[in-house]
């Protein structure tokens, strides 16, 4: 529909996956009107490990949440790999912050949910479930329940049912918030690696610096009302990343300062 | 854990023993009438010639009929006008002030009139078990599939479920839980409409046993009525919990995963 406008992005060089324009929702809570996302214009290009940070209220969530379908914005454009996202679909996977496996099915069943959904044959499913099992480090643990699981671990599955139908954009929203800080910090650490085999687009939503840091190719800060991109940086730190790195502070206090945190730490 | 465990259970037969030898020395020793208070001894004797007659075996093979029969069409009912309501707000809006006003009318009241309609056969039997076992059914059906988990729905729909298969792997199994608690209610539900049923005239069933022993006078032929029919809840409830955990073996720890924070 919209011819493609070159976004105030100084970064988008590659293929452009994920485009927005003048993107705005505002939620209606009865006593007033919040503007959960001003109006924001992005361009994210394929293979992007795009973090979006900032704190409560910045709307990371709702644009992750408008990406993904499940809410429709009040104005603006979002358009996916050239299509106008209209509602959920396979093509871009979600992973929540509260894991939101179903609990009536094996991990297995969970990892193989959406190719049932397109109707894929048994054989093929149960082939890709393995091949994910293993990628995501459980390949015996298939057989369980989601309630068999460590958080962690369920979060994992979580992942591996995302990527199974190889979707081209893999949206994640908190998901090791939850988690402990060394189950946090080994995830990291499997999505970097997830992220360097397989290539998915990805855009995590956190509100934690450092992780943000660890993982994000590029980092996108977010400021509340209205909701706004108030910071929009590559990071070329080189992998493994050490947290100790100077540069790593460095990045950090200057990130810090844009969301408006006093770095007594 | 397992020492204490083992102790309460040491405490709990010692307890039932002394009750029954309580019972027993009493309807013994001539202090209350051994007509109107069988000992336990002599109501096991009862029970073991009504066993050998085959007339126990009869009526709780008729009773059992019945309850299984009630209870999977009531049950059936209540699942598929629990899931139509749901899905379809029309459906809800058209029949739900009907179903609210019969519900609130106890179902032991329409015993006489299924009677009266049905006659003392199998027929007014079998109507009103599936009478009183459709409304717990049918409510925690209906409020399990409305109220599905909007987290997981999210889930499934941005993994390409739709339609049917988002109804048939995702909606259902997501209201079972609800259902599985609606039918357990139930199963209790068909015992006591049966026995009310039974009371109120039948040919035989172990409703009807009591009710005869009470007309000729044979107290111990009652308790054997009473115990068989204790054991036939306990055991209907055990093999709903067994079947449940073997078919759902998730259902149980989820339940308890949910108490949590």
């Amino acid at each position: 529909m919209n011819a493609r406008v070159e976004i105030a992005s100084p970064i988008a060089v590659g293929e452009p996956l994920i485009t927005c324009i003048e993107l705005g929702h505002v939620y209606d809570f009865g006593r007033g009107r919040t503007a959960a996302l001003g109006s924001i214009s992005l361009t994210i290009d394929r293979g992007e490990f795009v973090c979006v940070l900032g704190p409560s209220g910045c709307g990371k969530t709702t644009l992750l949440n408008i990406l993904a379908g499940f809410v429709v914005p009040a104005h603006g454009d979002v358009r996916v790999g050239g299509h106008a996202v209209d509602g959920p679909s396979s093509e871009r996977g979600v992973v929540f912050q509260d894991y939101s496996l179903f609990p009536w099915l094996t991990a297995q069943a969970n990892v193989e949910f959406g190719l049932r959904m397109a109707g894929r044959a048994a054989r093929e499913r149960a082939t890709i479930a393995h091949d994910l099992l293993g990628l995501v480090g459980l390949p015996d643990e298939g057989a369980k329940y989601p309630f068999e699981l460590s958080g962690g671990m369920k979060q994992r599955i979580a992942i591996a049912r995302a990527l199974a139908t190889r979707p081209s954009l893999l949206l994640m929203d908190e998901p090791f918030a939850a988690l402990d800080a060394m189950t946090r910090s080994s995830l990291q650490a499997k999505l970097v690696e997830i992220h360097r085999q397989e290539r998915p687009t990805i855009l995590f939503v956190t509100h934690n610096i450092t992780e943000a840091l660890v993982l994000a190719s590029r980092l996108i800060v977010m400021a509340p009302n209205p909701g706004r991109i108030v910071e929009d940086i590559r990071i070329d730190l080189p992998r493994p990343r050490r947290r100790t790195a100077p540069r790593f502070n460095e990045i950090y206090e200057h990130v810090a300062r844009a969301i408006g945190l006093e770095t007594a730490e | 854990m397992a020492f204490g465990v083992s102790r309460h259970s040491v405490a709990g037969m010692i307890g039932t023993l002394a009750f029954f030898g309580a019972w027993e020395a009493l309807s013994r020793s001539g202090f209350v009438n051994n007509v109107m208070l069988p000992a336990p001894s002599t109501i096991v004797q009862s029970a073991w010639e009504l066993i050998l007659t085959g007339e126990l075996p009869r009526h709780l093979g008729a009773s059992l009929v019945r309850a299984a029969i009630g209870f999977l069409g009531g049950s059936a009912l209540g699942v598929i006008l629990g899931v139509a309501m749901a899905r379809l707000p029309l459906l809800h809006g058209t029949i739900n002030p009907l179903v609210q006003m019969f519900r609130a009318v106890p179902s032991l009241a329409f015993v006489p009139l299924a009677i009266f309609w049905f006659g003392i056969g199998e027929m007014s039997k079998i109507v009103l078990i599936a009478w009183g076992v459709f409304f717990p059914v049918w409510v925690n059906t209906y409020i399990g599939v409305r109220d599905v988990s909007p987290l997981l729905g999210r889930a499934a729909a941005s993994l390409g479920a739709r339609g049917w298969r988002n109804f048939a792997y995702v909606v259902i199994p997501g209201a079972l839980p609800f259902i599985i608690a609606g039918l357990r209610v139930s199963l209790s539900v068909a015992l006591v409409v049966l026995v009310a049923a039974e009371l109120a005239g039948a040919a035989f069933g172990v409703g009807y046993l009591i009710q005869m022993s009470q007309q000729v006078f044979r107290v111990d032929q009652m308790f054997v009525g009473l115990i068989a029919l204790g054991a036939m809840g306990f055991a209907a409830d055990l093999l709903f919990e067994h079947a449940v955990r073997r078919l759902l073996p998730w259902y149980g720890a989820e339940q308890a995963g949910q108490k949590g924070p």
